[in-house]
C-alpha cells in the first residue's frame, strides 16, 4: 500500500500495516513458512508490545490489508 | 565571449596533444602560439582538462618568463640580458633601445605596436650583444643595427 | 610548568624495510630504520639541525640551506634533509664552516624580512627567530637599501587567518601542506627568483580561492606569514590540553591552546591516531559557538509553547521536570514516558539517559540520532559479521588498491579521512564511486574515480547485486576465504540468487541509468585489483532497503575475502562525532549497552542487579513510533538531549504534529534549537570544551574529551542527568566520568578493559578491549567473524514506493557540505557562514531550461509532504532528472519535504529519494512564513522579575 498522493502522514495504524509488509516483502526470499517465522522474530525483537497488540487488532480487523507473509507472522504473533 | 573562444582553443588542443600532467607545457605553447598569450580564462580551462588545481597552472604559467599574460604587440624585440652579453655592452644598448622604440623593457608600447622583453641567452655569446626580433636572431647589436629593428618594426 | 611545543623531527619516518643502519653523529653511534633523513635521526636522538623549510609531515624539499651538515669522506656541505642515513656514516652537524654558511643563508633571509619581533603576532613561537638564535645571526651587512619583498598588503580575507606576503621566507611549507596533507593544491608559488610569492589560485584572496581552510598550511608556517586571527589578538598560549573535537566522526585530536581560561586556537595532535596532526576548517576554526550570544545558560520552563519562557533556577527546572515525568507516568502510564540520547555528548552522558530511562522511568523508550542515519550499519553488520561497527581503523586505507566509495561524500563529510584517502589515491589505489552526484571524489584536482557509478536514487539493492552478479558468474569470488569463513551453503543460495539473468547489469541497466560494461568494470576491480576496500555513508542507509544495502555490501566483501586484514574491510563512515558512542551505550530501544538485546535474560539480570530494579524485557519505542504514540495520545513526555528532532529528522510536519501532542517536552541544548519551539522545560547545556568524558569515533577508537574551561552554563551535560536522576530518587552518587566509564566496563564485555587511566596512558582504545583483546582491536574478524561464521544475506531489489510521476517527476536527494555540520547549530554560530550563508537546490541544466529557472531564482520545492523555497544552482553534477541540497539552514526547512517512508529493518527514513516537483517561485512557502512566525514568538524570553 503505498501513500495517497495527496496524503502527507500515515495514521498509525496505517503505518504500521505498511511496515509490517515491508518486513514481509524484504524476508520474502526464504518462503512461505521460514520468513513468516523470521518476520514474526523481527516484529518481537524490535516492536514494543502496544504495537505488537495493535498490529494483532489491525490484522482482525482488516484481514485483507496484510500480505500473506504479514498475515502469517502476525498470527504467530497474537499465539505466543 | 572571449572566455568561450579560449575554451575552445584550449579543448582544441588538449584533444591533440591528451589530458596528462605532463602534456601542461606543450599546452601552454601550443595555446600561446595560437592566441599570443595566456590569460586566467585559459588557466582555468587547462586545469579542468588536465585535473589540476588553478594554483597548479597559475604557478607554471608565472614561473616562466616565456609565458605571456597579455597579448604581445605586433613585433616582438627581445634583449639578451645574461652574463656574457652584459659584459659586451648589453645595459648600454638596452636603455638606448628602450629610448628610440619609445617603449620600457618588460612592456608593451601603448599603441600596440610593439613589445620589448628580456631574454636570457641566444647562444650566441661570443658576437653579442644579441637579440631575437620576431624570432630572427640578430647578433652584434650597436646603434645602427638598433636604427635598423626600429625600422623593421615599425612596420 | 611551561607551553611545549611538539618535537618537529624534520622529515618523514622512513618506510618500514626491516633493516637497521648504525652511523656516527657528533660522535655518538645512532641505530635507525635505513631511509630515516641524516636530520630525523638526529632529531631521534636529541641534536636539532637548524631548519626552515623542513616538517615532520611533509616530503623533505632542501630549499632553504640552513640544515647543512658535514659527513666525512663527501664534499660539499649536504642538506640533512635530503640526505638519507648509510652505514658507517660520520656525520658533523656543527663546526666552524658549518657555522659560517648558516649565518650566511640566515643574513640573506633577514635581509628581506621586516625587524618587528616585538610586536609581532608570532613572537614567542616563530621559527625564524628561532633558528636566527641558533645559528647565532648577528648583523645585516646587506642593508635594507633596494627592492625588498617588504610592505605588501596583507590577506585578510579568510575569517579565521590571515596572510601577511611581507614575512614570508618563501619555504614553500605552505603549498607543500596543502598538497601533501590537505590534498586540494590550493597554494602555489607564482613568479621566480626574487619575484617568488605564495599565490592562491590565481593570486586570488584566499576567500575566493580554491582553498577550504583547512589551516594546514597555518600550522605549516614558521613565521607569521600565515597567523590565525585570535593569536594575532590575544596572544600566544601559555598551556594545551589534549582533547576530541565534537564535530563528525572522524574523531580529531587537538591540542587546545589557552591562555588561563580563553581558548587560542585548536591544533590538531600529531599523536592523534584518526587525524595524524591534521584538521577541517571546523574542528580547527569554527569553535566560537561556545561563546556565541545565542547560548542559553540558564533553565527555563513555561507551561504552554505559546507562552515565552521563563528563566528559573536549576532546583527549580530540576525538580519540576522529574516531577511531570512522574505524574504524567501516574496519568498515562508507564510506557508514556521517554528519552533521546544525543550523538553529540559523550558516552558517559549517553549511558546515564539510557539508564534514567531504564532505571528511573521503568522502560526502553530510549533512541538515538543513529535512528535516522546509521541504524541500518548496527542492524546489517551485526546479521552478516555480528558486530553493530566498521571492521578498519582509518590508517588501513593507505593498504589499500581498490577504494570502492558508495553513498559517500568524504571529502565534504570526513575532510581530514577524505585528505588521507587521497593521499592513497595519489600513490596509485584505484577509486570507484557509486553516487547520484558527481562528487569531489569523482573528478577534482589530482584525483580521478576508475569508475563513477551515477546510478539513479533507491537502486543501490539492484546495483550491488549487479555486482554481485559478475563476481560470481565470472568466478572471480574467493572460494578458500568463503569456504573457511562462511557457510558454504548459504554462500550456495546467495550466488544462486544473485546469478539469475534478472540480476545482471545488462537487466537492470534501464532502472539505475548506468551502462552494464561500467558496472561489469567495476565488479571486476574490486574483485581482482588486491586489498579492496568499501567505504559507505548515508547514501546508502537512508533509504528504504537501507539494511539490504549495508548486507549487500557485507555480502561483497566476504565473496571476495577482503574482511580481516588491513587495507580491506567494510566502513561506514559514521557521521556525528559520538553516534558509535551513542549506539554501544544502549541507546536503542531493544538494546542494552554493548548490543545485547533487552530481552536476553542473562544481560538483564546483570544490569536489574547493579541497578538495583526490575527492567523491561520488551523492546521500546523508536523515535517514530513515539511520535506516532504522542498523536495518538499515549505518549505524552520526552527527554531529549542534545538533539533537535525538528529539524533534522524528516516529515517535518509529523514530528512537530507528535511534540505539540506531548504534556512535556524537555530540551537540554546549548541554543535554543527547532525542537525547543515545542518544549516546555530548557536545560542549558555544555560543550565539548566544558567537560571531561571519552567520545567513540567511526574507527571504534574511544578517545577523551578534556574540559578546557569552566562550564559557562553551569554545569556538564552528565551532572544535568545526575540532578534530574536523583530528583526521581535514584540515589546517583557519580562525582567524575571515569566513575561512569567503571559502570559501562563492569557492565559490557567489549568495554570491559575501558578505563580512564589507560585511556590517559594510551592515548585511545579501539572497542573490543578486554582481557581477549587487552590492546583494543584495529582490525576485525581477523580469524574469525564475531558471530562465528559470516553469513550471507539473499538481499532481493525491491523499489520504494515512493515513485515519481507526473505530479512529480524529479527525485531529490540531500547531503552535506565542508563548511557545515549537520543541522548548522554550531557552523552557524561560527564565522563558517562565510561559505555556504544559505541552503541551495543542486539542478541540471536541461530540468532547469525546462522550467525557465536561471542560477540563483527562487524556487519552489514540492513533494507529496509539503513544500518549501530556496535558490536553485544550476550545475551538472547531478543528472537530469535528479536534483539535490543540505539542510545546514532550517530556514530551508528540507525535511518538510521528505517523506514518511523508511528502512524496513530500522526505521532509518528514506531521506535520499523524495520524488518532487521544481517550479519557479516568488518567495517563502505559506508553512515556512508560519513557521518563521512561531518560531519567533516561541523564542521570547520574559524579562526577570526584580532581583530578590
Amino acid at each position: 500500500m503505498a501513500m495517497e498522493d495527496e496524503e502527507g502522514v500515515m495514521s498509525t495504524g496505517e503505518r504500521l500495516i505498511y511496515m509490517a509488509n515491508q518486513i514481509a516483502r524484504n524476508l520474502a526470499s526464504e518462503g512461505g513458512e521460514r520468513s513468516a517465522e523470521m518476520v514474526a522474530d523481527h516484529i518481537r525483537s524490535f516492536w514494543d508490545p502496544s504495537m505488537r497488540q495493535r498490529i494483532v487488532a489491525l490484522a482482525a480487523d482488516r484481514p485483507n490489508a496484510l500480505s500473506p507473509i504479514a498475515a502469517a507472522a502476525v498470527r504467530r504473533i497474537a499465539a505466543a | 565571449m572571449h572566455a568561450d573562444n579560449t575554451k575552445h582553443v584550449v579543448e582544441k588542443w588538449v584533444e591533440r596533444l591528451g589530458t596528462g600532467r605532463d602534456q601542461l607545457l606543450p599546452l601552454l605553447h601550443a595555446v600561446q602560439d595560437e592566441i599570443g598569450f595566456i590569460d586566467d580564462a585559459t588557466v582555468r580551462a587547462l586545469a579542468a582538462s588536465l585535473n589540476l588545481s588553478r594554483a597548479d597552472v597559475h604557478g607554471v604559467v608565472t614561473f616562466y618568463h616565456d609565458f605571456r599574460r597579455r597579448p604581445a604587440g605586433r613585433h616582438v624585440v627581445k634583449l639578451c640580458r645574461a652574463e656574457s652579453c652584459q659584459a659586451r655592452g648589453g645595459a648600454r644598448i638596452e636603455a638606448a633601445a628602450a629610448r628610440r622604440l619609445g617603449v620600457a623593457m618588460g612592456a608593451t608600447r601603448s599603441d600596440g605596436q610593439v613589445s620589448l622583453e628580456p631574454v636570457f641567452c641566444l647562444g650566441l655569446c661570443a658576437i653579442g650583444p644579441n637579440a631575437l626580433v620576431d624570432g630572427r636572431p640578430i647578433a652584434r647589436v650597436d646603434e645602427a643595427a638598433l636604427e635598423a629593428i626600429a625600422q623593421a618594426v615599425a612596420a | 610548568m611551561g607551553f611545549t611545543r611538539e618535537t618537529d623531527h624534520g622529515t618523514l619516518p622512513a618506510l618500514a624495510t626491516g633493516a637497521n643502519v648504525t652511523l656516527t653523529i657528533d660522535g655518538e653511534h645512532v641505530t635507525l630504520p635505513e631511509g630515516t633523513s641524516i636530520m630525523r635521526a638526529a632529531s631521534l636522538t636529541g641534536t636539532a639541525i637548524p631548519k626552515l623549510c623542513a616538517s615532520d609531515n611533509l616530503e623533505s624539499f632542501g630549499s632553504c640551506r640552513l640544515c647543512l651538515v658535514e659527513v666525512e669522506g663527501r664534499n660539499g656541505y649536504p642538506a640533512s634533509c635530503t640526505t638519507p642515513i648509510a652505514e658507517g656514516m660520520v656525520v658533523r652537524t656543527q663546526t666552524e664552516r658549518l657555522k659560517e654558511l648558516r649565518r650566511g643563508v640566515m643574513e640573506l633571509y633577514i635581509s628581506d624580512h621586516p625587524l618587528d619581533c616585538l610586536t609581532c603576532a608570532a613572537n614567542g613561537d616563530c621559527e625564524l627567530q628561532n633558528q636566527a638564535g641558533a645559528v647565532g645571526l648577528r648583523d645585516v651587512r646587506y642593508g635594507y637599501d633596494g627592492a625588498t619583498n617588504m610592505g605588501q598588503p596583507k590577506d585578510q580575507s579568510n575569517p579565521y587567518f590571515d596572510f601577511d606576503p611581507s614575512k614570508c621566507i618563501v619555504c614553500s611549507r605552505c603549498v607543500r601542506a596543502c598538497d601533501e596533507v590537505q590534498g586540494t593544491f590550493a597554494l602555489t608559488i607564482e613568479g621566480l627568483g626574487f619575484g617568488s610569492k605564495v599565490a592562491a589560485s590565481q593570486d586570488d584572496a584566499f576567500l575566493a580561492s580554491e582553498c577550504v581552510s583547512c589551516g594546514a598550511c597555518v600550522q605549516a608556517c614558521p613565521t607569521a606569514s600565515l597567523i590565525e586571527k585570535k593569536v594575532v589578538e590575544t596572544g600566544t598560549p601559555d598551556r594545551s590540553v589534549i582533547t576530541t573535537c565534537a564535530y563528525c566522526g572522524v574523531g580529531c585530536t587537538f591540542r587546545a591552546e589557552m591562555r588561563g581560561e580563553e581558548l587560542v586556537r585548536m591544533v590538531p595532535w600529531k599523536d592523534g591516531k584518526a587525524n595524524h596532526g591534521h584538521s577541517c576548517v571546523k574542528g580547527r576554526f569554527a569553535w566560537g559557538y561556545a561563546q556565541h550570544k545565542e547560548r542559553i545558560l540558564h533553565p527555563m520552563i513555561r507551561t504552554s509553547i505559546t507562552e515565552p519562557w521563563r528563566e528559573v533556577s536549576w532546583d527549580e527546572a530540576i525538580v519540576h521536570t522529574a516531577s511531570e515525568f512522574r505524574r504524567i507516568q501516574e496519568k498515562y502510564g508507564r510506557l508514556a514516558v521517554g528519552g533521546i540520547t544525543s550523538s553529540r555528548c559523550t558516552n558517559e552522558e549517553t549511558f546515564l539517559v539510557q539508564k534514567l530511562v531504564r532505571q528511573g522511568f521503568g522502560n526502553n523508550n530510549v533512541d538515538t540520532c543513529a535512528r535516522v542515519c546509521h541504524s541500518p550499519t548496527g542492524y546489517g553488520l551485526k546479521t552478516t559479521f555480528g558486530t553493530s561497527a566498521g571492521t578498519q581503523d582509518f590508517d588501513s586505507v593507505m593498504q589499500s588498491d581498490v577504494i570502492l566509495v558508495i553513498g559517500a561524500n568524504p571529502t565534504d563529510a570526513h575532510p581530514v579521512f577524505g585528505s588521507r584517502m587521497k593521499q592513497r589515491l595519489r600513490q596509485g589505489a584505484k577509486l570507484i564511486v557509486i553516487d547520484p552526484r558527481r562528487t569531489d571524489l569523482v573528478r577534482s584536482p589530482h584525483v580521478e574515480a576508475e569508475h563513477h557509478l551515477p546510478l539513479r536514487p533507491g537502486t543501490n539493492v539492484a546495483m550491488l547485486t549487479a555486482m554481485a552478479h559478475v563476481i560470481v558468474t565470472e568466478e572471480l569470488y574467493d572460494e578458500a576465504f568463503i569456504r573457511e569463513r562462511c557457510d558454504w551453503d548459504e554462500f550456495q543460495d546467495w550466488a544462486d540468487f544473485v546469478s539469475e539473468a534478472a540480476r545482471s547489469p545488462e537487466a537492470i541497466e534501464p532502472l539505475t541509468g548506468v551502462r552494464a560494461e561500467d558496472v561489469r568494470g567495476a565488479a571486476r576491480l574490486y574483485a581482482t585489483g588486491g586489498n579492496g576496500a568499501i567505504y559507505y555513508g548515508l547514501g546508502v542507509t537512508e533509504h528504504s532497503q537501507g539494511s539490504s544495502t549495508v548486507m549487500a555490501i557485507a555480502n561483497l566483501a566476504m565473496a571476495t575475502g577482503n574482511i580481516g586484514r588491513e587495507g580491506v574491510g567494510v566502513n561506514p563512515l559514521r557521521g556525528q562525532n559520538n553516534v558509535q558512542g551513542a549506539c554501544d551505550m544502549g541507546s536503542f530501544p531493544h538494546e542494552f549497552s554493548g548490543y545485547r538485546h533487552v530481552s536476553d535474560d542473562a544481560t538483564r539480570a546483570m544490569f536489574e542487579a547493579a541497578w538495583g530494579v526490575k527492567l523491561d524485557h520488551e523492546p521500546g519505542l523508536r523515535i517514530p513510533n513515539m511520535l506516532d504514540a504522542a498523536t495518538d495520545g499515549t505518549f505524552k513526555a520526552l527527554f531529549i538531549q542534545g538533539e533537535d528532532i525538528l529539524q533534522s529528522d524528516p516529515n517535518t510536519h509529523h514530528v512537530a504534529a507528535g511534540l505539540a501532542a506531548m504534556e512535556c517536552v524537555v530540551v537540554q541544548d546549548l541554543f535554543l534549537n527547532e525542537t525547543a519551539n515545542y518544549a516546555h522545560v530548557f536545560l542549558p547545556g555544555s560543550t565539548f570544551l566544558e567537560k571531561d568524558g571519552t567520545f567513540t569515533n567511526a574507527e571504534r577508537r574511544i578517545q577523551r574529551v578534556r574540559k578546557v574551561m569552566a562550564p559557562l552554563n553551569g554545569q556538564a551535560d552528565w551532572e544535568i542527568v545526575q540532578l534530574v536522576a536523583n530528583a526521581m530518587g535514584l540515589g546517583w552518587s557519580y562525582s567524575h566520568p571515569s566513575e561512569i566509564m567503571d559502570e559501562i566496563a563492569a557492565l559490557t564485555p567489549t568495554f570491559a578493559g575501558v578505563h580512564y587511566d589507560r585511556l590517559d596512558a594510551e592515548g585511545s582504545l579501539q572497542w573490543p578491549a578486554n582481557d581477549a583483546a587487552p590492546g583494543g582491536t584495529p582490525t576485525m574478524h581477523i580469524d574469525g567473524f564475531a558471530r562465528g561464521k559470516g553469513k550471507f544475506i539473499v538481499t532481493d531489489y525491491i523499489p520504494t514506493d515512493e515513485k515519481t510521476g507526473p505530479r512529480f517527476p524529479l527525485l531529490l536527494t540531500t547531503g552535506r557540505i565542508l563548511s557545515h555540520y549537520n543541522v548548522g547549530a554550531q557552523t552557524r554560530r561560527t564565522a563558517n557562514t562565510a561559505w555556504h550563508p544559505e541552503d541551495r537546490l543542486e539542478i541540471h541544466p536541461a530540468d532547469a531550461e525546462n522550467r525557465g529557472i536561471k542560477d540563483g531564482d527562487w524556487v519552489g520545492l514540492k513533494s507529496r509532504a509539503g513544500e518549501t523555497t530556496l535558490r536553485a544552482q544550476i550545475t551538472e553534477r547531478v543528472a537530469p532528472g535528479v536534483v539535490y541540497t543540505t539542510f545546514h539552514h532550517p530556514d530551508t526547512q528540507a525535511n518538510v519535504i521528505t517523506t514518511d517512508y523508511s528502512d524496513w529493518a530500522t526505521n532509518c527514513p528514506e531521506y535520499k529519494v523524495t520524488a518532487v516537483q521544481v517550479g519557479l517561485s516568488n518567495g517563502p512557502s505559506d508553512w515556512q512564513e508560519d513557521y518563521a512566525d512561531h518560531a519567533r514568538q516561541s523564542r521570547r524570553i520574559a524579562p526577570l522579575e526584580a532581583a530578590e
